[in-house]
């Protein structure tokens, strides 16, 4: 489903990069942990194949197209969904508001229909009583779990996760990815996670490790 | 269009910064509005004094002329008794009616002024005159004798300065109108007409001054009451100003003598467009000889119109210089707002929404903002516009505007026909009163068309400058921060 080709990437110096010839191919279906320190680059990576920066050398492709043929804007609107350590939801909206502006930017089929963003938020526990409350005053957990429904609500084959237990405790982040399983599993998506917990790591379908400018795929 | 759905919600969720945003806004449109009413009302008030103050222009014997011609006559003449003698022709009536029928021409007032003395009837005698003696406008009077009682001859009161300037006024009957042309009809002074037990329907009589020495028997058709200031030009020589008579100029005319049939001792032409005097003086000289003149009066409107012109000047300032300021806060508002507002636009951005649409969303709110802050501009600016208005005309009207209205015209009468003064050749400067120019402040639907106008200008700027922050932004820089 999308497949990076000799992908490199480095801020100042060329001859210091952060990841450089990097060859990965992800499937549909399938979860995948990105493992790594900090500083290692797998933040960036993270934003490369989000469609929010442009490779310094390789190439990104989705499916056989190119992201430079799709254009990132276009790439982000239709093809891929992010979910942040912070949230980032739409802090003056409550989270059916969330919803269905997600599902209007990214024209989703469902766009509008309050009915089906209501049952994607209750089925990740965000009960009647939350649904039109300002997100502000909801728990972390809460606000996670409305950043994931944002994303499964778009029509993204692809979604991408940049910590997103960061700031959970051990059962909503075991809940989180729980759902992320289920999202790859059950709606045929490709979800990538960035994280640098293994206990996390280790409950997706693979894991890559960067180290050293490379990634490498761990047993 | 969802983002016009993103700019209510975030409207309605910040309301004390909404609340914030409109105070500043209507603050700032207050200005504009208050501005923009002035520099209207200032058009307006100087369009009503093309009307109200007006224009004249005066036929009358040329006088400069008239002396020329005495000094050549008396050079060339060798006897040494014989005084040269200034010879004034008096307006003919028919040269009148030709520049009366000029396109800018309004309506005109024929003046013919003498005396005559009381028969019937005793005149007021006043403590500083000297009695006696009196003059008509446009120096006529050079030639004729003197009666205690004047008479101003006129086509009709009513277009006369002293009346229309409310310096007289009639308080019973009624005053000279042009069908009294050729009757015996006259309006005497309360003072008059109280000292003498005379009222409207009585008759009086007096007695001409020169030639056969008629006596003539007139009726009372009005009494006017003359304010104390309207004696200011009588001079030592002058009569008391209770004994002027004002009757048709062909009553006048009679009595002056029958050479002066269809003459006047000057004609003044009420102007249409006191813009364009200039213009009818140069085709009115067109129609008429050397031996008249025609001089021309818009001190009036000039003085208006120099001060309306001030103000206009001003509040064009003020318009202009409360849009920029006003742009340029609100530009740093938009812009303090959207770098506190970065985290979402990279959420939108990550979420596909193209930079335009979050432009647009910006635009919306302060758009949202702005239509509420010029509802309340438009409720406060009139009031905001008065008072700086009052302000300004105060400060531009401080200066009094004295003119003289003698061009060529030693002696000369005044034009507008008011009340003749002084003696034979006697140089004549007059304070032309002025109206002090009022501005009437309103808020019409074009004003608030305007309003409007500004207040979209000033959004669109102040987003358009504030946006080269969205332009820029990178989303991967704000969201992985």
């Amino acid at each position: 489903m999308l497949k990076t080709q000799d992908l490199g990437y480095w801020y100042q110096d060329k001859t210091q990069p952060l990841f450089q010839g990097i060859n990965l191919t992800f499937e549909s279906g399938k979860s995948y942990a990105i493992l790594g320190h900090s500083g290692t680059g797998k933040t960036t990576f993270l934003s490369l194949i989000a469609g929010l920066d442009k490779p310094k050398e390789g190439d990104i492709l989705l499916g056989d197209q190119s992201l430079k043929q799709i254009g990132l804007t276009n790439y982000r609107r239709h093809d891929v969904a992010i979910v942040f350590q912070a949230y980032n939801l739409f802090a003056y909206m409550s989270p059916m508001n969330n919803l269905l502006t997600a599902m209007a930017i990214t024209e989703a089929k469902h766009a509008g229909d309050r009915a089906y963003a209501k049952q994607i938020l209750n089925d990740l526990g965000i009960g009647d009583d939350l649904i039109d409350r300002n997100v502000q005053h909801l728990s972390g957990g809460q606000q996670q779990r409305v950043a994931i429904a944002r994303t499964m609500c778009c029509d993204a084959r692809l979604v991408v996760a940049d910590e997103p237990t960061g700031n959970l405790d051990e059962d909503n982040t075991k809940a989180v990815i729980d759902q992320f399983q289920r999202i790859a599993h059950e709606q045929n998506k490709c979800v990538i996670i960035v994280t640098h917990e293994p206990d996390v790591a280790a409950q997706c379908d693979h894991q890559y490790r960067l180290e050293n400018k490379q990634f490498t795929e761990l047993a | 269009m969802n983002f016009f759905k993103r700019a209510w919600l975030n409207i309605w969720a910040k309301k004390g910064r909404s609340i914030l945003l409109i105070l500043v806004s209507s603050a700032i449109l207050m200005f504009v509005l208050a501005g923009l009413l002035i520099r209207s009302a200032a058009v307006k008030a100087t369009e009503t004094a093309k009307n109200d103050a007006g224009a004249t222009m005066t036929l009358s014997a040329n006088r400069q002329a008239a002396f020329k011609k005495m000094s050549q006559s008396s050079s060339s003449s060798s006897s040494k008794t014989s005084r040269p003698k200034l010879t004034l022709t008096p307006v003919k009536l028919s040269d009148a009616t030709k520049i009366a029928k000029l396109s800018n021409i309004k309506n005109y007032n024929v003046t013919s002024s003498t005396s005559a003395n009381a028969k019937s009837y005793d005149t007021v005698s006043t403590t500083t005159g000297m009695g006696g003696n009196s003059g008509g406008p446009g120096g006529m009077k050079s030639s004729t004798s003197s009666g205690d009682t004047q008479i101003d001859g006129v086509t009709a009161t009513s277009l006369t300065t002293t009346f229309s300037d409310s310096q007289s006024k009639i308080t019973k009957g009624r005053g000279i109108t042009a069908s009294d042309k050729n009757t015996n009809n006259v309006v005497i002074e309360k003072e008059l007409a109280s000292q003498n037990n005379l009222t409207v329907g009585d008759t009086m009589t007096f007695k001409e001054t020169s030639g056969d020495k008629n006596t003539v028997k007139v009726k009372i058709v009005g009494i006017y009451k003359a304010s104390s200031t309207s004696s200011a030009s009588a001079g030592p020589m002058s009569t008391d100003p209770s004994n002027t008579i004002y009757a048709s100029y062909t009553l006048a005319n009679t009595i002056k003598g029958s050479k002066y049939a269809g003459t006047a001792d000057s004609v003044t032409f009420n102007v249409t467009n006191p813009a364009k005097v200039s213009a009818t003086k140069k085709a009115g000289n067109k129609l008429i000889s050397s031996k008249y003149s025609l001089s021309t009066d818009d001190a009036s409107y000039q003085s208006v119109k120099a001060s309306m012109d001030n103000v206009e000047g001003f509040a064009n300032k003020i318009v202009w210089l409360v849009a920029i300021a006003g742009t340029i806060i609100l530009a740093l508002i938009v812009i303090l707002m959207i770098r506190e507002r970065r985290f979402e636009i990279g959420v939108l951005l990550s979420l596909g929404e193209a930079r335009w649409k979050i432009v647009a969303q910006f635009f919306t709110e302060m758009l949202m903002v702005i239509v509420v802050a010029i509802a309340i501009a438009g409720a406060g600016g009139k009031f905001v516009g008065n008072q700086l208005g009052s302000q300004l005309v105060s400060q531009s009207t401080t200066t009094q505007t004295t003119t003289s209205t003698t061009s060529g015209q030693p002696g000369g009468g005044q034009p507008g026909g008011t009340k003749g003064s002084g003696g034979p050749g006697n140089m004549q400067a007059t304070s032309t009163k002025t109206k002090d120019p009022n501005l009437e402040i309103a808020v019409s639907a074009v004003d608030l068309a305007e309003l409007g106008g500004f207040g979209l200008a000033i959004t669109f700027l102040s987003i358009m400058i504030a946006s080269g922050g969205i332009l820029r932004l990178e989303p991967k820089k704000v969201l992985f921060s």
